[in-house]
């Protein structure tokens, strides 16, 4: 018999890597269509976690209009950060261009730029401290599953997390849509020689991958009951890592890289402090890069 | 970058005729006599802390970009985790003061030597990543170095910081006065951003940049670009920890939080706003990012905005920087010499 401790570990990371992998969904999205890294999507996470803030406390409304109000600001954010940081920067769309590596680093630069200038007035407009929503909107009652005890955010984020990653795969290989989302991600020129169109598209990738940050912004800020400006850095960058160690452009993988990470941590805690479990995420991204440069779940790449 | 364009044989840039075969000396003269005589004499007009602070802090911004410049701007290695590498030469300053009770003559050139020996180690697996790859492994460093600094309580004081007891001093003779401790600052950015121009301007830099351009390429035309790319890295980390050292002896105290990931964008955005692959571009970028939220300090926090808003108008508006690469070669090479051949017949064969 398994020490019930191990065993509630294992469940903390467990719930640890779903709230990785909410977030690493909409990025490897992102990151599959225009193959940039989206700076900004902590920031979208940020926001939908400050935007289901302000209705809950403006309004008090059931957790339904809570939901929408959150996609809706996610997808307003996602689309107007593809209009700022990435549409500026897709002047030329000849092959050399859409290849070039002065593309990808300015829309990196530019993404990082609207992430800094989003935080920051974020930080103006409601301050650097943490907030929390009312008790009732918390999803953190404890819950007694066998020996080990879970709060309701965990099932919740679990269903979300496996309804995202079922939508999207249906979106992605059943609709018109998602089959246009992966010729652009394959190859944006020869989508476009076919008469798919490449903008829109990529609107609809981000629109897409933002309702999706901004969601599990919001989950997380209601899990935890807190809410702040930096809140969407170091899950941002251990999203980043799960999609680097999943390979890239496969969401499944990141999905499945998350849970090791966030189980990988949450065992990590109990060798060393708390203080160095993050270790544990970039010496994973570090090992990934070095020995499996491709991911573990990802296609081959010409080169690394 | 065709530098040769520059110089076609028989077309002279318009007003240049004879002395630019010499070394112009106007431009490195009046930036001498800014950097020596005219900022001190204000300084010590005014003669409040806050300004000498201020200018200081400048000078050890002014190394960190052009330390930057060397591996983004010229190698063209996207380096994400920069401020770590200026965190481990300011904590080797400050133990070493701390607990071995060494002076700023010793902790200087060791915090440069230890900076550039953690990079060295970090490189050896890392550098033959390239472009995002690249950019994310040093991300991952930069955070794994300060989770050091910020965790490793009984060696670093973790988040407590390290105060530092010594202040600048050269061979036990002290240099305490603010005048003093300006001109130390000085000196030792000026030397080593002399030293960055020399190897970014040089028949050095120029393999470099070939990587940059196409590294596979270069790597067939016979340059070594692993090589050359851990030698980037390592530099410009030794120029990040000289800077740490100067910021270590003249805050007194440091704390992780002086090295965290912002940081490094913050020296990225100074790298890019200036012009990528542009030294004076990247000691510009310095001065506007450093002076600009001090001088706006009456919007208060809107300055933390204001880089942002700096960074993303500069990318977009000006993609080449406010000094791009093309146009700051031609003036290093017209104004500050830098060792630009030419043959017996006038034309121009390239940095040597």
């Amino acid at each position: 018999m398994i020490d019930p401790y191990y065993l509630q570990q294992l469940a903390i990371g467990l719930s640890l890597g779903m709230t990785y992998a909410l977030m690493a969904i909409g990025f490897t999205l992102i990151f599959g269509v225009l193959n940039v890294v989206n700076f900004a999507h902590g920031e979208i996470y940020t926001l939908g976690a400050f935007a289901g803030l302000v209705v809950i406390s403006a309004t008090a409304p059931p957790v339904v209009a809570v939901i929408f109000a959150v996609l809706a600001a996610g997808a307003l954010a996602g689309f107007s950060l593809e209009r700022l940081a990435f549409k500026p920067f897709r002047r030329f769309t000849d092959e050399a261009s859409l290849k070039s590596r002065a593309m990808r680093e300015s829309t990196l630069l530019s993404s990082l730029a609207v992430s800094i200038v989003a935080r920051e007035a974020l930080e103006l407009l409601f301050g650097s401290q943490m907030r929390s929503a009312p008790a009732e909107y918390l999803i953190n009652t404890p819950v007694r599953v066998g020996p080990v005890i879970l709060v309701t955010g965990d099932f919740i984020i679990f269903g979300v997390a496996a309804v995202m990653l079922v939508g999207l795969q249906y979106l992605l290989t059943r609709t018109r849509a998602g089959l246009a989302i992966r010729a652009v991600s394959n190859n944006p020129l020869g989508a476009k020689y076919v008469g798919i169109d490449t903008d829109r598209t990529i609107i609809l990738t981000f629109v897409v991958g933002s309702m999706m940050g901004a969601a599990a912004g919001i989950l997380m800020g209601l899990y935890y009951g807190a809410v702040f400006p930096a809140m969407g850095f170091v899950p941002g960058i251990k999203a980043f890592v799960a999609m680097v160690m999943g390979g890239l452009s496969s969401i499944p993988g990141a999905v499945i890289c998350a849970l090791i990470l966030g189980v990988s941590e949450s065992m990590a805690t109990t060798f060393v402090s708390s203080g160095w479990s993050d270790m544990v995420a970039y010496g994973f991204l570090i090992l990934t890069l070095v020995f499996f440069p491709n991911g573990l779940f990802g296609a081959r790449r010409e080169r690394v | 970058m065709n530098v040769s364009d520059l110089t076609a044989p028989g077309q002279t840039p318009s007003g240049l005729t004879a002395p630019d075969r010499r070394r112009g000396w106007i431009l490195p003269a009046l930036v001498a006599l800014a950097v020596f005589v005219a900022l001190p004499a204000a300084l010590a007009a005014f003669d409040r802390g806050y300004f000498y602070q201020i200018a200081n802090l400048a000078l050890i911004f002014v190394l960190l970009s052009a330390s930057m410049h060397l591996v983004t701007g010229v190698a063209g290695l996207l380096h994400l985790g920069h401020a770590a590498f200026y965190g481990v030469g300011a904590y080797t300053a400050a133990l070493m003061t701390s607990k071995l009770g060494l002076g700023f003559t010793v902790t200087l050139p060791a915090s440069g030597l230890v900076a550039a020996a953690v990079a060295f180690l970090v490189a050896l697996p890392t550098m033959r990543l390239v472009s995002i790859y690249f950019a994310v492994a040093t991300l991952a460093i930069g955070q794994m170095l300060y989770l050091v600094m910020l965790n490793w309580v009984e060696f670093t004081k973790g988040p407590n910081g390290v105060i530092v007891t010594k202040g600048f001093e050269l061979f036990g003779f002290g240099l305490s006065g603010r005048i003093a401790a300006y001109y130390t600052v000085a000196v030792v950015v000026t030397l080593c951003v002399v030293a960055i121009g020399r190897l970014s301007h040089s028949y050095y830099g120029n393999a470099l940049r070939s990587i940059r351009e196409d590294d596979q390429c270069a790597d067939a035309m016979g340059v070594r670009t692993v090589r050359l790319k851990m030698e980037a890295f390592t530099l410009s980390a030794f120029f990040a920890g000289v800077a740490g050292a100067l910021w270590a002896h003249m805050t007194g105290y440091i704390s992780p939080g002086d090295f965290k990931f912002s940081e490094s964008i913050l020296i990225l955005a100074m790298v890019v706003v200036g012009g990528l692959g542009s030294l004076p571009g990247a000691v510009i970028g310095a001065l506007l990012l450093i002076l600009l939220p001090e001088g706006l300090r009456g919007l208060g926090d809107f300055r933390n905005v204001m880089v942002g808003l700096v960074m993303f108008l500069s990318i977009l508006l000006l993609p080449k920087g406010l000094l791009g690469e093309v146009s700051a070669l031609g003036l290093v090479r017209r104004q500050f010499g830098a060792a630009w051949r030419r043959t017996a017949g006038g034309e121009g064969i390239g940095w040597r």
